[in-house]
């Protein structure tokens, strides 16, 4: 039950968050991949494990719904044969065939489908597995903002697109910078807002190394979480009342309830109802870092300006 | 006749009984003390706060860490109860109070609030009008039936522990279905079943008080009944018990006190079964003292644990179910240790 | 209470019994487990005032019996009676009062000696345990006849087998009943103290005019039972004096081997026959 999920923040554990995050940085300083001769795609992924393809996949089942998101980005949804039962988005691929969940992965199903390519987030552990049935998958990690050009890179060279992955990374950075500048222009340098970014009830906070964290920073927002506590540390409560955030982010379950947490009525967030929360559609673009993060960090940043004293 | 005059100890015993629940008051002031004083600030702010106080100070001391180590305690010493009590009828040192499927029912009840919240279906409404507390409340009464009725009654203690083992398999596997089905809610319910002291409140504190009440007087009330049941069912029955009646009133307190506490702090292992043990093994005792001092002993095991999960993090905290279940499990390596050298 | 119950101060002359109903009494009595039936048709009558032992090979439901004449096992059919009264329809306390029970396996308990038998007031001082002067009497008299008193603080952990099968004792004597059954109350004793309770059981018989049940292993020791129940593998081969169940040789019967039982001074010994070849009084046909 624990490992329901360990493809995108919105479901995983911290713990497991801040190792992936350990493991994602080594696989960047390492090349994605190396440059095709003969057709032939030879790329290492996130488990360091190296594979070829004689050419570009064609038929993909992606088990993790930030990979589906990239595939679809790029423009080749339609290579897609079967996806987790998570992935939602876009709207053409929940007729897909559901292969399972990230844990319980339907491997019957999988090979039956007959795909070249099954796209895994590396927290699952399937790949001996369908190695067996002489499928190959790829691992990636999906869990920081620097994933995300990561993972649009390798997912570019692996569908032989490279230039059109390179062109979405430009886009969606692109877009984040012009998102921060926007919010900082908006602010005529006054300083941010201090923020406190609830990711569970725990409370479980997004710190400033978390992606979340990344991009309150680039919207000139101030994390009330100091960095050396970790990308999702669980706060003492106490902490958020004494820090006395301007603006609080959570869930809209948890917006009527804050009040009733002892003393947080005396927080400024609360007590001025400066509080943001997204409907799931907008919540899942920002936790599952993948390609449409900018959409989220424009629903973050409107709402920063909504709100902020 | 004069030794028998004073009844089951002799003068030493009664005392002994005495010093060792002043110890374990004097224990619990302690660590209510260094509750008010660790937190996110500094010692000497905090005690710099206790001399002069000011609108920061009364908000954090007595808004926010009194009621959470009033609220630990009280948690604490409502497991140690149950845990005495679950020991005594079924007559098991191993027993716990969460044998009767009350934390998975528990568990199922907070997956469907938290469910009915985030989807806010309309058939669920009422579910998410309960919040986490009152659905872990009536999850947990009702595994505790289900476990009663599918054994057909008390009569078997062998077939309620069963039944409570298939009762807590079932209602886990719904639950795990459940979160399959809406991952989102995983992460809360994770919180929950890891046991969280973090937002006790006063009311928290009231309502756990409230119940500690009610189930400690007719608990120590009924001790005499557990003491005759370790002379054997037949034996207990001879002397004029009814151990049908005896045993559903003890495990209604059971499941009263289990629920109301995984309400309030979620899933805290280890504590109902270790605070009988300490008991035991620092003052072998009848019931009727077990179900006083256990009920003293969790509440200090449950306010050190609550203190040390915010402790050493500090200003993260560690799941205080984790510290419970690190120390508990110690304790019972201790206590295997030690029993295996004297063996 | 209902009526006034025989103490150790006030014996009751046996006599004085005759023409009330017996003090336990069943009638036809079936009890089984499941499809085996161990007890079948079985009648006896107990009067206050004497020491009945129930004897009979292992398996052949001494124990049984004992359990259902205390109401712990229940009887698929037939009657038990206690004064005239059908057994279930007395108020469970009222009933505790009247019967105590010594059950043959006596298990661990952490309590103190004095712990358990106050348990034994049980039904006389209810939940609170607040002893009335006659409880503390009653568990101090009983403490007293077993040799128990000494150890009255330790806890029963930690004592001797045959001390801890004392203190059982004493606890069902604790409770003052007009019956008591007692199943093999002389285990884990040493030959000494085997001798003590069964002079304890037959004073509370004659001197205290209780009316006292006891299966017994040991033929000697039950061979000074006022009354024998002698009970076979196809159910109940005799009830009477000892001096009836003697001149009728139930025990061979009961046994289905010859069991050999002298004489000596009016006391009625078994003599365990270890001796090759064929006994004198009931010669064997084959060795």
């Amino acid at each position: 039950m624990r490992s329901i999920a360990r493809c995108s923040l919105g479901f995983t554990g911290a713990a497991i968050l801040a190792w992936s995050l350990g493991a994602s940085a080594q696989a960047l300083a390492s090349p994605p991949a190396a440059a095709p001769e003969d057709g032939k795609i030879v790329v290492r992924d996130d488990l360091h494990h190296p594979i070829e393809l004689a050419h570009a996949a064609r038929r993909i089942v992606s088990l993790c719904p930030p990979l589906t998101e990239t595939v679809c980005a790029l423009g080749e949804c339609a290579r897609l044969v079967a996806t987790d039962r998570y992935s939602d988005w876009p709207a053409s691929i929940r007729a897909l065939p559901k292969a399972g969940g990230l844990d319980d992965p339907q491997i019957e199903q999988i090979v039956s489908l007959h795909p070249d390519l099954v796209l895994i987030s590396s927290a699952q552990r399937i790949t001996d597995r369908l190695h067996d049935f002489g499928i190959e998958s790829f691992a990636l990690d999906t869990q920081t903002y620097g994933n995300i050009s990561h993972v649009v890179t390798v997912v570019g060279a692996i569908l032989g697109v490279p230039e059109r992955a390179a062109a979405l990374n430009r886009r969606i950075e692109d877009e984040v910078r012009a998102i921060g500048a926007q919010a900082m222009a908006r602010r005529h340098g006054r300083p941010g807002p201090s923020v406190y970014y609830e990711v569970d009830g725990g409370p479980y906070a997004a710190g400033p190394e978390s992606f979340i964290g990344e991009l309150l920073t680039r919207l000139g927002a101030r994390n009330i979480v100091e960095r050396d506590l970790g990308p999702f540390p669980k706060l003492n409560p106490e902490y958020v009342v004494r820090q006395n955030p301007d603006v609080i982010f959570t869930s809209p379950a948890d917006v009527p309830r804050l009040a009733e947490r002892p003393g947080w009525d005396r927080i400024r967030a609360v007590r001025e109802k400066r509080i943001c929360s997204f409907p799931m559609e907008i919540h899942e673009t920002i936790v599952h870092a993948g390609p449409r993060i900018a959409e989220g960090m424009r629903a973050m940043a409107d709402c920063l300006a909504r709100v902020s004293p | 006749m004069l030794e028998l005059g004073t009844p089951d100890q002799g003068m030493l015993g009664r005392h002994r009984l005495l010093v060792w629940v002043l110890c374990c008051l004097a224990i619990t002031l302690l660590l209510a003390f260094g509750s008010l004083i660790v937190g996110t600030s500094s010692i000497e702010t905090s005690l710099g706060w206790l001399v002069r106080p000011d609108a920061e100070s009364s908000v954090v001391l007595w808004q926010i860490r009194l009621p959470r180590t009033l609220g630990a305690w009280l948690a604490g010493a409502l497991l140690g109860l149950a845990g005495g009590i679950a020991q005594g009828v079924f007559r098991n040192p191993l027993a716990e109070p969460y044998l009767l499927g009350t934390a998975s029912g528990a568990a199922l009840g907070v997956t469907i609030s938290l469910i009915a919240v985030n989807a806010s279906v309309g058939s669920f409404a009422w579910a998410a009008g309960l919040g986490v507390t009152g659905a872990a409340c009536i999850g947990a009464a009702g595994a505790t039936l289900l476990t009663i009725s599918l054994s057909r009654g008390v009569l078997q203690t062998g077939s309620l522990l069963l039944s409570g083992v298939v009762v807590a398999f079932l209602l886990g596997a719904i639950t795990q279905l459940l979160v399959l089905s809406r991952f989102e809610v995983w992460r809360s319910l994770q919180s929950f079943l890891f046991g969280s002291t973090a937002f006790l409140s006063w009311s928290s504190v009231e309502l756990l008080g409230a119940v500690l009440c009610v189930s400690l007087v007719p608990a120590v009330l009924l001790a005499r009944g557990l003491d005759a049941l370790t002379l054997g069912e037949d034996t207990a029955q001879s002397l004029g018990l009814s151990l049908p009646r005896l045993r559903l009133a003890l495990l209604g307190l059971v499941s009263l006190a289990t629920a109301a506490t995984v309400g309030q702090v979620g899933v805290v292992g280890f504590v109902g079964l270790i605070a009988p043990h300490i008991v035991r093994q620092t003052l072998s005792v009848n019931h009727r003292q077990l179900l006083i001092g256990a009920p003293l002993c969790g509440g200090a095991l449950l306010q050190s644990a609550d203190l040390a999960s915010r402790w050493i993090l500090r200003p993260s905290e560690l799941p205080v179910g984790a510290v419970t279940a690190c120390v508990g499990g110690s304790y019972l390596i201790l206590l295997l240790w030690r029993r295996s050298r004297h063996g | 209470m209902g009526e006034p119950r025989p103490t150790g101060s006030s014996p009751v002359s046996p006599a004085a019994g005759l023409d009330a109903p017996p003090a336990l009494a069943c009638e036809d009595l079936y009890v089984g487990y499941g499809a085996h039936l161990v007890l079948k048709g079985i009648s006896v009558e107990f009067r206050l005032g004497s020491w009945t032992a129930v004897v009979g090979p292992n398996g052949c439901g001494k124990s049984t019996l004992l359990r259902a004449l205390a109401g712990l096992e229940p009887a698929r059919s037939g009657t038990i009676c206690l004064q005239g009264r059908a057994l279930s329809s007395w108020p469970r306390r009222e009933r505790a009062r009247r019967v105590a029970w010594l059950a043959q396996a006596s298990s661990l308990t952490d309590l103190t000696a004095a712990e358990v038998v106050g348990l034994g007031r049980f039904a006389h001082s209810g939940w609170l345990a607040h002893r009335q002067v006659e409880d503390e009497a009653a568990m101090y008299r009983a403490m007293m006849a077993t040799g128990s008193l000494a150890w009255a603080h330790r806890r029963l952990s930690t004592l001797s087998g045959g001390e801890r099968q004392r203190v059982h004792l004493a606890r069902a004597l604790a409770v003052e009943a007009s019956v008591m059954l007692l199943d093999e109350p002389t285990t884990h004793l040493d030959p000494p103290h085997q001798e003590d309770v069964v002079r304890l059981l037959r004073e509370q018989a004659r001197g205290c005019g209780v009316s006292v049940i006891s299966a017994i292993h040991d033929l000697s020791l039950a061979l000074a039972a006022d009354r024998i129940i002698v009970l076979g593998y196809r159910g109940l081969v005799g009830h009477g004096t000892v001096a009836e169940a003697l001149a009728g040789d139930w025990l061979s019967a009961a046994f289905e081997t010859a069991v050999h039982v002298i004489e000596h001074r009016g006391v009625h010994l078994w003599r365990p026959w270890l001796e090759t070849g064929p006994s004198p009084q009931h010669p064997r046909s084959s060795p």
